[in-house]
């Protein structure tokens, strides 16, 4: 406020001295249109804010920022505790979502709707059984691996998925998920669920949307000693997810069936169990340079949700650590969310408890920019 | 109360029962129907996650305000007792929430463990006050009865969220 206070003050002294001088005023500005801003084109260091709206749950929504110019590019309203989603190529985001006829109470409706990315107008919708899992907006909705379908998670409290068909605009059906949650996409036409047992359950579609086979894994983590987050991150052929003491674990899912790799630690035997990944959403990787980033903090048991006060960075072929880039908590609060981008100049995006979105070179750890505040509980990244 | 969460129950198994395989419905039946009503009939329960007991004792208080209450060792939401309930009852106007999910938390003043209910209070928009993430025993959503990241008032007839309590149901089991 200041300096726009001292630069008026300036703007009038000026004037007046022209005046004093002689000489003529300033031509007057000209009348301005209103009109609607235009997107620029799509860029991979555009970044996906997802704000919960902690202290009004109905208004949840996703916020578009520029990740070079540093400013934010527009809005993408989600209701309540919606699963978000974005199409294989970047133009679609799906928001799988529930309002309320009279705002906080009223009709229940569950609703699928269409936003297209380069305008952000919603451009369709399709009404869902009304049974939405409303929970994190992680693996909540996805599309298929051709974006023709999406399918949206459902608890109420039995388990289930509805398969929506964008050729059709409509639900093609619901499948039973015996217990399993979540929806990771894999191949054309399957969906890969996270189980209660430490195993993942994999259905097959056919091309109407319908189940044509399913196959239940074997067990690959122990899910009483030491659990994985729900949140994966994809990788060339599959998925990678991070258990709370830090170990890593690979799932190549182009297979006919899920096939595990080893798990390899994170931590160091003198680290494990007192430092750990923590936060919303704990892990990203570059795909092309294999590097991983977790936030981690120092941490015991029950701690798996404590916001991070370091990113440490991975080599995912050699399993070494990188780097360790400490983080400005005392300025910004601690991470809940980390994010990369995919091109080959990478940008790091770190979401804080404060809702601070911190923009990083990924390659280096240099802190590019600092964005304070944006929205009131902004906790998860997102970009296609 | 007991008649209305009996109807409840019925009608949620049944529903369960028409749009379930029969494993599947008793594998979320199992994991999911523990409400403060039904909690007495999963005995499998009682004393299975007793985490807690070391950080909940240091950070404990007596205070039903304060997110380091003993009770609200894997709290996650806004306390009802800052919202015009308290840590066993909710707020004027809302419902609680039938279902819910159970854990165990140590009180510092008796030495004891304790199985407590997390229920949510549901029908209006978010409390906003006294917001707590405490998360001793909690596990990943794949363990919904252990889960604090869903919204537990999901099969109320209004499944808005506004705040949670933390309800204790018997001395938990060595």
């Amino acid at each position: 406020m200041w300096p726009r206070v001292t630069g008026a003050w300036l703007a009038f002294l000026a004037t007046l001295a022209a005046a004093a001088a002689g000489a003529p005023p300033p031509p007057p500005l000209a009348a301005e249109h209103l009109g609607i801003a235009r997107l620029p084109a799509a860029s991979p260091h555009w970044v996906w804010v997802f704000d919960e709206s902690n202290n009004n749950e109905t208004d949840m929504r996703l916020y578009l920022y520029d990740g070079d110019a540093h400013r934010q590019l527009g809005q993408v309203d989600t209701g309540y505790w919606p699963g978000v989603a974005m199409s294989p190529d970047g133009r679609t985001t799906a928001v799988a979502t529930t309002y309320f006829s009279r705002g906080s109470h009223g009709t229940r409706t569950d609703v699928l709707e269409l936003t297209d990315n380069s305008t952000l107008s919603i451009t369709g919708e399709v009404v869902l059984p009304p049974k939405h899992a409303q929970t994190i907006p992680l693996h909540n909705a996805a599309f298929s691996g051709d974006g023709r379908f999406v399918y949206v998670t459902n608890l109420s409290p039995a388990t289930s998925f509805t398969v929506v068909d964008l050729a059709k605009k409509a639900v093609a059906g619901e499948v039973d998920t015996d217990g399993c949650v979540l929806v990771i996409p894999s191949g054309p036409r399957s969906v890969t669920s996270l189980c209660e047992t430490g195993r993942l359950l994999t259905v097959n579609l056919d091309d109407a949307g319908h189940e044509a086979s399913r196959k239940m894994s074997a067990p690959f983590f122990n899910v009483d000693k030491d659990p994985i987050f729900v949140q994966g991150v994809r990788t060339a052929n599959g998925i990678v997810f991070l258990s709370f003491l830090g170990d890593v674990y690979g799932v190549d899912l182009s297979g006919a069936e899920p096939a595990f790799a080893p798990a390899w630690p994170t931590m160091a035997p003198a680290e494990r169990g007192k430092w750990r990944p923590g936060g919303a959403q704990v892990l990203a990787l570059h795909r092309k340079t294999g590097r991983l980033y977790l936030q981690v903090h120092p941490g015991g048991d029950g701690t798996h949700k404590v916001v991070g006060t370091e990113v440490w960075v991975f080599d995912s072929a050699s399993h070494r650590r990188i780097a360790r880039w400490p983080v400005d908590v005392k300025k910004h609060g601690g991470v809940q969310a980390v994010l990369v981008s995919q091109d080959d100049k990478p940008l790091l995006f770190l979401l804080t408890e404060s809702s601070d979105l911190l923009v990083m070179d990924a390659m280096t750890g240099r802190s590019l920019y600092a964005e304070p505040k944006l929205g009131q509980s902004s906790w998860y990244l997102l970009n296609p | 109360m007991q008649q209305r969460l009996d109807r409840w129950a019925e009608r949620a198994s049944r529903g369960l029962a028409r749009r379930t395989s029969r494993r599947g419905f008793l594998s979320a039946f199992g994991r999911v129907l523990t409400g403060v009503a039904l909690v007495p009939l999963l005995p499998v329960m009682r004393g299975s996650q007793s985490i807690a007991a070391e950080p909940a004792a240091k950070a404990a208080t007596t205070d039903p305000n304060a997110c380091e209450y003993w009770k609200y060792c894997a709290i996650d939401g806004f306390l009802c007792s800052c919202c015009g309930g308290s840590s066993a009852s909710c707020p004027p106007g809302t419902q609680q929430s039938p279902i819910t999910w159970i854990g165990t938390c140590h009180n510092p003043a008796d030495g004891r463990d304790y199985i407590v209910s997390y229920n949510d209070c549901c029908g209006k928009t978010s409390c906003g006050s006294c917001f707590c993430n405490r998360n001793e025993g909690e596990k990943p959503m794949y363990r919904l009865s252990l889960n604090n990241d869903v919204n537990w008032c999901m099969a109320n007839d209004n499944p808005n969220y506004h705040c949670s309590v933390s309800v204790v149901l018997g001395v938990a089991g060595k």
